[in-house]
């Protein structure tokens, strides 16, 4: 490996708290949240570099397309009630609460297809391509997978410890992973 | 990973990654039942709707019975799952999936009986907001049509709020299997259906955002879609249909219902999975209170639909009453009121009856009870509408039985086909909420770690 080429070092931790003190030795080294990588198998909250800005539009998505699909329903119902000129003796072609109740589900399937597409944007999936890095399955175990993306050069004492693997590269037997603890 | 919650977890693991005997032979035995449902209805479409006993008056027979009856159970898993996440219940958690994929499983088997019944399955499409060759459009103003738009987008969320909250599962099974051997079949199957999940902050964020939204987007669907199944009595004039209460009775019977195929599942899950660290029976406590609660609303319901009937003394409306009370229906309607009533009440009143066997029995029992209550409303009215020179009865055929019973069968084969590829209770909420009780330190702690 060329001592100034980019890899990303993987190194897991079997605590949140362990592996918060990584997090924030490499925000010491000078890290930001575009070399780092923290991935978990569970939500942990606050576990992430300080200026990555973790948000979520999916509320307002969800609001917007109960809107649209609120819109949709209404106008299929009204539209095609009146595309065919049926005898309705006087009542309404269009007669709200039963317009309402389609108009409803409209709402209700909008805001539920927009959530999940949603979800699926903020999240860059499906990404079928996705390589698995060396410490997956760890991850799999329940315990926490850091990434740091550096020169080989930058290693430090508490990095040697760690398997360094190209960015994306394949898939290593589980012998070759060395646990980074007591940062 | 802590050596207890590695142990704890080799049962969830254990259908994932090798083929089990047990599991195998119920899948074959469930698809022998459930070929029956389909060698019925091929029967039927061969032979045209007139081997079913359905004639007039009773119209409606088996059919409408079981359809209302499933899409009833199929409010056991989303709108108990979503009501549980929403209100943070902890103990939700070994609950939920289990919950949501019977919620999937009924709602499809349930949507299939108005294609049965419809005798000409493939004329379906008349429902779908086409114009047919006569150039008409769906009726907008039939609950028929609500039905449809109701169940649809019921079935669309379930299916979604079932899978999304299960991506971080898929990686972790993905992960195992690329680990023990990255060509396997189950790898390729799981990498697959994972999407690619990483676990980073920001796809955790996004999920729980987006899990929480589904939840309670959910929750007016769910109702929703027995609301508008109990207008398609409560629209027409029939005798005992035309309620008002008619929405939030068969609201709370088909949550009824859930909670009982619920308590089934959970329990035959914790026997033949060994899951007893998971569906504990503190949580089978915790159900069984909900299930007694709903014994109670659902009992005052039925007591006030009938006591309002019997008070207002319409001669038509009377006349379905007394056949129900002390007629041809009596025994039906009484051992309803026994499996519905009375054994939930001795049973789940005491803790000794709120343990897996007891409330696994009075599931069957309740089950059985909701079935008789769509029975009777269905065909106990129609077999006695207001014009009384059409009275008649109704004697279900060969045809009707062999579906009842293959609809079963096929639940529980696409259950336990689904236990094969998912894991049933849901890996990653249960390790969070470890987490939460601090059997893992919470993330709060550290955030103020000093590290040397």
């Amino acid at each position: 490996m060329q001592r100034n080429e980019k890899t990303w070092l993987h190194a897991v931790f079997e605590s949140p708290i362990d592996a918060q003190g990584a997090l924030q030795k490499l925000t010491e080294y000078g890290f930001d949240s575009n070399d780092i990588e923290v991935r978990s198998s569970i939500p942990l909250e606050g576990l992430y570099p300080p200026d990555l800005h973790v948000r979520s539009h999916v509320p307002l998505m969800a609001v917007l397309g109960g809107i649209v699909g609120g819109i949709c329903a209404f106008m299929l119902t009204s539209l095609t009630s009146q595309a065919y000129p049926m005898e309705t003796g006087g009542m309404p072609i269009v007669p709200l609460p039963t317009t309402g109740v389609i108009t409803f589900e409209g709402i209700a399937i909008g805001a539920i297809l927009t959530t999940v597409a949603t979800v699926l944007y903020e999240c860059g999936l499906p990404f079928f391509r996705m390589k698995s890095g060396p410490l997956d399955h760890y991850l799999a175990e329940g315990q926490i997978v850091i990434a740091a993306f550096m020169r080989a050069d930058e290693y430090s004492d508490w990095t040697s410890k760690a398997v360094a693997t190209k960015r994306q590269g394949p898939h290593q037997p589980p012998h070759s992973v060395t646990n980074v603890k007591g940062v | 990973m802590t050596p207890g919650r590695m142990s704890r977890e080799v049962p969830l693991f254990r259908p994932l990654t090798s083929w089990r005997p047990k599991l195998i032979l119920g899948s074959l035995l469930a698809g022998a039942v459930a070929a029956l449902l389909f060698y019925s209805w091929g029967y039927q479409v061969r032979n045209d709707i007139g081997v079913t006993g359905l004639n007039r008056p009773v119209f409606w027979g088996f059919y409408i019975t079981n359809f209302v009856f499933w899409i009833g159970i199929s409010h056991a898993g989303t709108l108990i799952s979503a009501i549980l996440r929403v209100t943070s219940a902890e103990w939700r958690r070994p609950v939920t999936r289990c919950a949501e994929a019977i919620t999937v499983f009924a709602l499809s088997i349930g949507g299939l009986f108005p294609l049965i019944h419809l005798g000409r399955p493939w004329l379906f499409w008349f429902m779908i907001p086409l114009p047919n060759y006569r150039g008409l459009w769906p009726n907008f103003r039939s609950p028929l049509v609500w039905d449809m738009m109701a169940i649809g987008t019921y079935l669309t969320g379930s299916i979604l709020y079932l899978l999304l909250p299960m991506l971080p599962d898929l990686a972790i099974l993905r992960d195992r299997h690329i680990a023990d051997n990255p060509n396997s079949a189950r790898a390729r199957i799981y990498r697959f259906l994972a999407l690619g999940w990483r676990g980073t902050a920001q796809q955790w964020h996004s999920l729980e955002s987006g899990i929480r939204a589904l939840a309670v987007i959910i929750i007016p669907v769910a109702v929703s879609v027995h609301t508008i199944v109990s207008w398609d009595f409560s629209m027409t004039r029939q005798p005992m249909w035309h309620s008002t209460i008619f929405g939030p009775y068969f609201v709370v019977g088909a949550i009824y219902s859930g909670i009982a195929v619920l308590m089934v599942a959970m329990y035959l899950l914790r026997r033949g999975m060994g899951l007893e660290s998971y569906l504990n029976d503190k949580i089978f406590n915790n159900l069984g209170l909900l299930f007694l609660t709903f014994t109670l609303i659902w009992s005052y319901f039925t007591f006030a639909e009938h006591l309002t009937v019997w008070y207002g003394n319409e001669p038509s409306e009377m006349a379905v009453f007394t056949e129900r009370i002390s007629g041809q229906y009596a025994w039906v309607f009484w051992a309803m009121i026994l499996l519905n009533v009375a054994l939930p009440m001795l049973v789940l009143s005491f803790p000794l009856g709120r343990k897996p066997f007891f409330t696994a029995i009075v599931g069957v029992g309740v089950l059985i009870g909701m079935w008789i209550e769509r029975f009777l409303i269905v065909v106990g009215t129609l077999s006695l509408p207001r014009l009384d020179f059409t009275v008649g009865t109704y004697q279900p055929s060969w045809t009707e039985l062999g579906i009842l019973v293959g609809s079963f069968g096929l639940f529980v084969l696409l259950y336990l086909i689904f236990v094969q590829i998912a894991p049933i209770v849901s890996i990653w909420e249960v390790r969070e909420g470890e987490h939460h009780l601090g059997q893992v330190r919470p993330a709060s702690e550290h955030l103020t770690v000093e590290t040397t």
